[in-house]
């Protein structure tokens, strides 16, 4: 039990805190207070993170136990019966608030999930999708303009869900980038501030749908942080581009 | 299931495709119930934990585009903090801490999920440059998910003593894999 061997060194502040809630040793409010900053400190996150990586292959202790099929019955009916159908409960307009604000402490997206999200949209889908699916899957590459600001854009026609996947391009600091969708001739609307670093949704309702089904074309500009004061883009606009179905 | 086939099920979900949930519950929840087991050593919790879980997964699933971990570390991840955040809740509010349910010890068996191989290897490797009780000792905790307070009265050493033990132990594994 001794500890003369370890030359010393100790883990301390952060990284140690990260550690230990990472073994899962933390007591009760200890562990709240770290869960709390994981939230809301990136840098506090990532300490989490690297921990989560060093670890992850101590998991393999653990042996699987097939659940019996009573708890995926009471899952669905969790996740499900209120919809009866294949939309969700928490609708994709809750990011407004707690979510934006703690997907923000993520870091930027892992090029090995864009990889599969490219797949994803490029193989054909497992389950057949509903008959009255509308239009499918729109995919756009928002393409620096004079930048280094590049997105991707999924838009799901079935759950009328934007998803927005960070590639590169940091915004400076004290702006923000807001996502806009343009029609033709017709004024841009905004479809809200992108948090940073993350992979985002946003519920899209009917007059947007439209839009976007239409052909419309999106782009990114540099605002102000919060975004536009006037609800029409004000800075450069740093990416852009069209969906096309897949 | 590969590793990649798992991300796609997870980024799928994140765009709620029912479909691919079913699928992915189909081909994780053995191994993410036994995370809830190992931990809450309570089957009827475990069994409400893996539903907790898997309403996380489905809610949260666009986090993991953001993480680094692979796709089943990061379920894993899910699963174990949230089994963790129970435990800790249950023993907080004073209900019986050892309604003892048998769960195998863990032991090198084969994972039916087959990731992590070569990370594993290199864990392993890391693990045997700790001498063998320092090695138990952080399996043990990360696996169990026990406080510092209860490692120590387990182990029959003062606290301070445990968590000086165990992050040193920690910092040596770090070490080795950035090797």
């Amino acid at each position: 039990m001794s500890a003369a061997d370890d030359n010393g060194r100790e883990l301390t502040g952060d990284d140690a805190l990260a550690a230990d809630y990472v073994l899962g040793a933390l007591d009760g409010d200890d562990r709240r207070a770290a869960a709390r900053r994981i939230e809301t400190e990136p840098g506090f996150a990532r300490l989490v993170e690297r921990w989560e990586e060093h670890m992850a292959p101590l998991a393999a202790g653990y042996e699987p136990v097939e659940p019996p099929a009573a708890v995926k019955s009471a899952l669905d009916q969790r996740l499900f019966a209120a919809s009866g159908g294949a939309t969700t409960p928490r609708k994709a307009a809750a990011p407004a608030g707690g979510l934006w604000q703690s997907l923000a402490v993520w870091r930027g997206i892992a090029a090995a999930a864009i990889a599969g999200l490219v797949l994803v949209l490029a193989v054909p889908l497992l389950a057949p999708p509903p008959a009255d699916e509308p239009a499918g899957r729109l995919v756009a590459s928002l393409a620096p303009q004079e930048s280094n600001v590049h997105y991707f854009v999924v838009y799901d026609a079935s759950t009328r869900d934007i998803g927005l996947s960070h590639v590169t391009g940091e915004r400076d600091s004290g702006r923000d980038f807001e996502l806009w969708v343009i029609e033709g001739d017709t004024p841009p609307a905004s479809l809200g501030v992108i948090p940073a670093g993350s992979t985002v949704h946003l519920a899209v309702g009917e007059a947007l749908r439209r839009k976007i089904e239409a052909g419309a074309v999106f782009a990114i500009s540099l605002e102000p942080a919060g975004g536009s004061p006037s609800g029409q883009p004000t800075g450069p606009v740093v990416a852009a581009g069209n969906l096309r179905e897949i | 299931m590969t590793p990649h086939d798992i991300t796609k099920l997870i980024v799928r979900t994140s765009m709620k495709d029912r479909g691919a949930f079913d699928l992915l519950y189909r081909q994780t929840s053995a191994k993410l119930f036994g995370v809830c087991l190992r931990v809450l050593r309570d089957r009827a919790e475990a069994e409400e934990a893996l539903q907790d879980v898997y309403v996380k997964i489905w809610t949260k699933a666009d986090r993991f585009a953001v993480s680094d971990l692979s796709p089943i570390s990061w379920l894993v991840a899910v699963a174990r903090n949230h089994a963790i955040d129970k435990l800790r809740s249950r023993r907080a509010s004073g209900a019986p801490i050892d309604q003892a349910v048998e769960v195998a010890d863990p032991k090198p068996g084969p994972e039916t999920v087959a990731v992590m191989t070569s990370e594993r290897r290199r864990i392993d490797a890391c693990l045997d440059e700790l001498d063998g009780e320092r090695a138990a000792a952080v399996r043990g905790a990360y696996l169990s998910g026990e406080s510092y307070a209860e490692l120590a009265t387990r182990h029959g050493v003062p606290l301070n003593t445990m968590r000086t033990w165990l992050r040193r132990s920690l910092l040596k594994l770090r070490d080795c894999l950035e090797r």
